[in-house]
């Protein structure tokens, strides 16, 4: 076995250098297929050292789908919010097992089945609108919500920040990814926390966060209900959820 | 090919010089790179024509010694979105707490909701109206494009975040990856995030400028925000880059007065890699190395890490037999004696001093009959 | 740079190999020095991804963070390290001699002392990162770590203080070392390539130990190809196996190296003010093992203003007495001084060895020596002068000119009515001469740490590690 791993190590190098130098050539092509043959000759490598085929990765039991997971986690959160704080807040109350890169294609997902069936199911991962009425990058929402609660105005990122650090806070949990999270978002709060190391106190979390939307709801609701009613009267149902076409958004602002 | 071109258009003549190969855009660190070496006019021309030097470079035979590693990547990029996540709530907690920026600013706008062929006529708009509207605009403004004239070209260009309401000045914010340790952190990544950030200051002063704007609205010191110690905490510093924009400004008045360097060069000649069909160049390396060697270069061992063309460059100045290739403390310490044969020369006694190398030569000899003494 | 040195790397340039700029060693090399060569992963400040180390040149250790973004490894890697490191260095701590002292009490001191050398300054760097994050750790409380991993952070970050020390030889870097003693014909940047440098030394230049393919760099970073084409796939693979062969293919040449490279400073005679030096860096290790042992806290993440300056005056004395002693040691190194005029040698030609000044009671005998030079003297009479030949002694310039020299003897030439034998150098005896000379003033007048003037901060705080930086996140 000695040899035939010496044999497949001397191989391996070999590949890898001339993968390498086809890389700096910028031959894609050759480096391709040098790569090719360089992962087959890892993985008799992998076998012939642990004496047999590597197990497959393990994942914990998906019980609930990533759909659901996800759901869930805005459902908690109340507002607009990123996919990395939806799998954080998944993690910390829900055992969940997302990882942000699987929420990438979502959105898509769903108004492909919006489209095919409308409204056949109780409830859409859809986008957040910015004010011309496209979906804004990286915010997900729930078809469930009055339109106010899924556009954004220009406060509204704060606002909906300080809605979900609320909503954690409101959510005791000891659990230590729960711990961490509120940590992370009531440092990020006037007065949220008293400096000291341990958790924070949710109650003064909540407190801080009501006291700086007080700040800003008033210019946030106007800013909200008008691009809302832009959205009604402009938007048909598909786009209402998942957001115009950029392309029309251009016809428009040319028309203007 | 007459010398009316030559008088009336150097636009023309950088891209005769240029030839059939794509122009390659400049970024921000590229531009900031130009303030390196200012007295390299090969440089300023290759970068004035817009020409890829990596290409070159590769194609030359002498491929630049740096590339990024995927894992560096991979951490500057998580790094930012930490800065910006949540409506930047990080970026707001330092902008209050450093900057004393009130409560009541954090409307944010996200550029790149609109798209990215409209990003930059978006980034204007916003921009104007903030410099109009004043108290009501707008706080942060996320992935906006820039866009500065380098030699007649215009380059596009994408600082992290701009930042106003902060006493009614536009500050760029510049995120970067590197750790703060205990107050410190490696200054030389500093150097280079402040000479990047004043690109960017640069930028938009010309575009405030444009618009008919007060273009000292943008400040000159720039918000660095980094992690802090070793953990992903981001931690916020003011950075004056005041310096950085006199040298870059000097360097780009200079690019933009090529005339002089082109006007010293043969009418035909071009820096072209002739790409085929498929993108490859294909001009002969020793036609490419003949044409470049008719420009100047300025070889120090600190083109190692800043230009792509370092390794052609010290591999001429090795064939010359400069002492450049020693560095600049070697240089100075010959007090203008610029071959090695030269120097060699004067030290055996071999060569006879010019005028002004009195004092030079008697040291030298001296050297060299103590090292003898030394070592024998 | 001095223009000997500016001359030799223009003679290594057309000679194509490096040329010495020294005659004997100026480090001290141990016995049993301990290499060490980490790694790190790109893009972070201290995280470290492998490690080769060892005292056997035949028998390094490996030891590699499988997944380096998982914190409990690289936690469970440091406490590794810890396990190699700490008990070389505690190794030491056995056998001490009792040692006087002025006005003091006498305190023990090591007969030996540990020594690291790491490839570069980039290896000291990172050592010094890797104790700052690793001091303050407890075995106890949110985020437990092995007992021993904040013990390594304490001795690495003593380790890396000493290196930036002048003179101490406790934690070397190998390619300063190296460029101490030869001048190689590329830029001290491209020095800092113990590839490059090596081939300098040795066969002469040569692109390919530029070459991350044939010399993989010597750390602490790692060539950002390798890290896309191999190592990348090899952590995503999740195969630890082939994680630590990859990093072993980029280990091994600079371990190979590192031993070439002691070897090289090992064929060197040692200076005669080497043992000396090393005696300070046995009386420091000494002291710092008795405040671990006394349970002292972990050193604080920055000096108080007095303790600062403190320590930059004693850094400024070290250097000046570095610079001197190796000017005594070393006829090159005295050289440079020799060209600047602040030195000088040559052959005695006449000595008045009976020499008196002054009458009666203040009479004093002042040997005469007279010495013919090719140097050019740029000293004044009554200059005080030192000579390596003799060096209790004390001179003084009396007379430069005209290649000719006369200094008289001040000091050191015995008491009696005439010189001891052998005190004044015999007529045809080549001798120097210089200003330099080791006795420095004493230490600059500061103020006690409570005193601290408010414009320096005021009076610090003693330090009292806090739950703070045992806790901070090391991700």
């Amino acid at each position: 076995m000695g040899d035939r791993l010496d044999e497949l190590e001397r191989r391996i190098d070999g590949l890898r250098a001339a993968v390498r130098r086809a890389m700096r050539a910028r031959d894609g092509a050759t480096a391709r297929g040098l790569r090719a043959e360089l992962r087959s000759a890892e993985r008799a490598w992998d076998a012939l050292v642990s004496g047999e085929q590597p197990p497959a990765k393990q994942e914990p039991p998906r019980m609930v789908t990533v759909r659901e997971q996800v759901h869930q986690g805005l459902r908690l959160l109340g507002a607009a919010a990123q996919p990395r704080l939806v799998v954080a807040v998944s993690d910390a109350f829900f055992g969940g097992t997302l990882r942000s890169d699987r929420l990438t294609s979502l959105r898509r997902d769903e108004e492909r089945s919006f489209r095919s069936s409308p409204f056949g199911r109780p409830y859409y991962l859809c986008a957040a609108l910015t004010d011309r009425l496209s979906a804004a990058r990286g915010l997900l929402t729930l078809s469930t919500w009055p339109l106010e609660r899924r556009v954004v105005g220009p406060l509204s990122p704060r606002v909906d920040f300080l809605t979900c650090a609320i909503a954690v806070a409101g959510r005791r949990s000891d659990d230590e990814r729960a711990v961490r999270l509120l940590i992370r978002m009531a440092r990020n709060i006037p007065g949220a926390t008293d400096g000291g190391l341990g958790p924070p106190d949710p109650e003064r979390v909540i407190a801080a966060a009501r006291a700086e939307l007080r700040v800003h709801a008033e210019r946030d609701t106007r800013d909200r209900a008008e691009l809302a009613r832009r959205a009604a009267a402009q938007l048909d149902d598909a786009a209402r959820l998942f957001g115009a076409a950029t392309l029309s958004t251009i016809t428009k602002e040319k028309a203007k | 090919m007459t010398g009316l071109m030559r008088e009336g258009d150097p636009v023309r003549r950088l891209e005769v010089l240029r030839g059939t190969t794509p122009p390659r855009p400049h970024d921000a660190r590229a531009i900031a790179a130009l303030a390196a070496n200012p007295g390299c006019a090969r440089r300023a021309l290759m970068d004035g024509a817009g020409i890829d030097k990596d290409a070159a470079a590769r194609h030359l035979g002498f491929p630049a010694p740096f590339g990024q590693s995927p894992f560096a990547i991979t951490r500057g990029n998580a790094f930012e979105a930490l800065v910006k996540a949540d409506g930047c709530a990080e970026l707001l907690r330092m902008l209050r707490e450093v900057l004393g920026l009130p409560i009541a600013e954090v409307a944010y706008h996200d550029v790149e909701n609109v798209g990215a062929h409209l990003r930059h006529a978006h980034t204007r708009a916003l921009i104007d109206r903030a410099a109009r509207d004043g108290q009501d605009a707008g706080t942060l403004y996320d992935h906006p494009l820039l866009s500065l004239g380098i030699a007649g070209h215009t380059a596009y260009l994408e600082p992290d975040v701009v930042a106003f309401q902060l006493g009614g000045r536009f500050h760029i914010v510049e995120i970067k990856s590197f750790a703060v340790i205990d107050g410190q952190a490696d200054p030389s990544a500093v150097a280079g995030a402040a000479r990047q950030a004043a690109v960017y200051v640069l930028a938009l002063r010309a575009m405030l400028e444009e618009l008919g704007h007060d273009p000292l609205m943008v400040s000159h010191d720039v918000v660095l925000v980094c992690p802090e110690n070793f953990a992903n905490r981001p931690v916020a510093t003011l950075v004056d880059v005041r310096r950085q924009l006199a040298v870059l400004r000097r360097q780009l008045a200079r690019m933009t007065t090529l005339d002089r360097l082109l006007d010293g060069l043969p009418d035909d000649l071009t820096f072209d890699l002739r790409p085929g069909e498929d993108g490859r160049p294909t001009r002969p390396v020793a036609e490419l190395s003949d044409a470049l060697r008719r420009t100047t270069a300025r070889y120090a061992p600190d083109c190692l890490s800043t230009c792509d063309l370092c390794f052609f460059c010290r591999d001429e100045a090795r064939q010359e037999g400069a002492s450049d290739l020693l560095g600049r403390q070697v240089r100075d310490e010959l007090g203008g004696v610029a071959s090695v044969d030269e120097a060699l020369g004067l030290a055996d006694g071999t060569r006879d001093p010019a005028e002004g190398q009195e004092e030079i030569a008697r040291l030298l000899r001296n050297a060299e009959r103590l090292r003898r003494e030394c070592l024998t | 740079m001095s223009l000997l040195t500016s001359l030799a790397r223009l003679r290594a340039l057309d000679e194509k190999i490096a040329q010495p700029v020294a005659t004997v060693r100026h480090c001290h090399l141990a016995e049993r020095p301990m290499v060490f060569i980490p790694l790190k992963l790109s893009g972070e400040a201290a995280a470290p991804l492998a490690a080769m180390l060892g005292t056997d040149r035949g028998d390094p250790r490996l030891l590699v963070v499988p997944q380096p973004r998982n914190r409990d490894l690289r936690f469970a890697w440091a406490a590794e390290l810890a396990g190699v490191l700490l008990p070389y260095v505690e190794g030491f701590l056995g056998a001490t001699e009792t040692v006087e002292r002025r006005n003091a009490d006498p305190y023990e001191r090591t007969v030996d002392a540990p020594q690291i050398i790491v490839p570069n300054q980039g290896g000291v760097a990172f050592a010094r990162l890797l104790g700052r994050s690793t001091r303050f750790r407890r075995p106890d409380g949110p985020y437990p770590v092995p007992e021993s991993v904040p013990l390594l952070g304490r001795w690495l970050t003593y380790f890396a203080e000493r290196a930036a020390y002048p003179g101490s030889s406790l934690m070397l870097a190998a390619t300063d070392e190296l460029g101490r003693h030869w001048a190689s014909g590329q830029s001290s940047l491209e020095d800092a390539n113990l590839a490059a440098l090596m081939s300098w030394i040795t066969t002469g230049p040569n692109d390919e130990a530029e070459d991350p393919l044939v010399w993989p760099p010597a750390g602490p970073a790692t060539d950002p190809g390798f890290d896309a084409e191999v190592l990348a796939p090899a952590i995503d693979a999740g195969s630890p196996e082939r994680v630590a062969e990859a990093l072993r293919t980029q280990l091994e040449p600079t371990w190979r190296l590192m031993w070439q490279a002691i070897d090289l400073l090992a064929g060197l005679p040692e200076g005669a003010s080497v043992a000396q030096r090393w005696e300070q860096d046995r009386g420091s290790f000494s002291g710092m093992a008795a405040h671990i042992a006394e349970g002292a806290p972990p050193q604080a993440r920055r000096d108080g203003a007095v303790a600062a300056a403190a320590k930059l005056a004693r850094m400024e004395r070290a250097q000046a007495a570095y610079d001197v002693q190796r000017a005594y040691d070393d006829p090159l190194v005295m050289a440079e001084y020799r060209l600047s005029g602040e030195a000088f040698a040559g052959e005695v030609i006449e000595t008045v060895p009976d020499n008196v000044e002054g009458e009666g009671r203040s009479r004093k005998l002042r040997p005469l020596v007279v010495i013919k030079t090719d140097d050019p003297v740029r000293l004044a009479p009554g200059t005080s002068l030192g000579t390596p030949q003799r060096r209790a002694q004390g001179a003084a310039l009396v007379s430069a000119d005209d290649g000719l020299v006369t200094v008289k003897i001040t000091k050191g030439m015995g008491r009696g009515r005439t010189a001891a034998p052998g005190a004044v150098p015999e007529i045809g005896e080549r001798v120097c001469y210089t200003s330099l000379t080791d006795d420095f003033q004493g230490s600059p007048a500061l103020p006690e740490a409570e005193a601290t003037p408010w414009t320096h901060g005021g009076p610090p705080q003693e330090y009292t590690p806090v739950d703070e930086d045992a806790q901070e996140e090391w991700s």
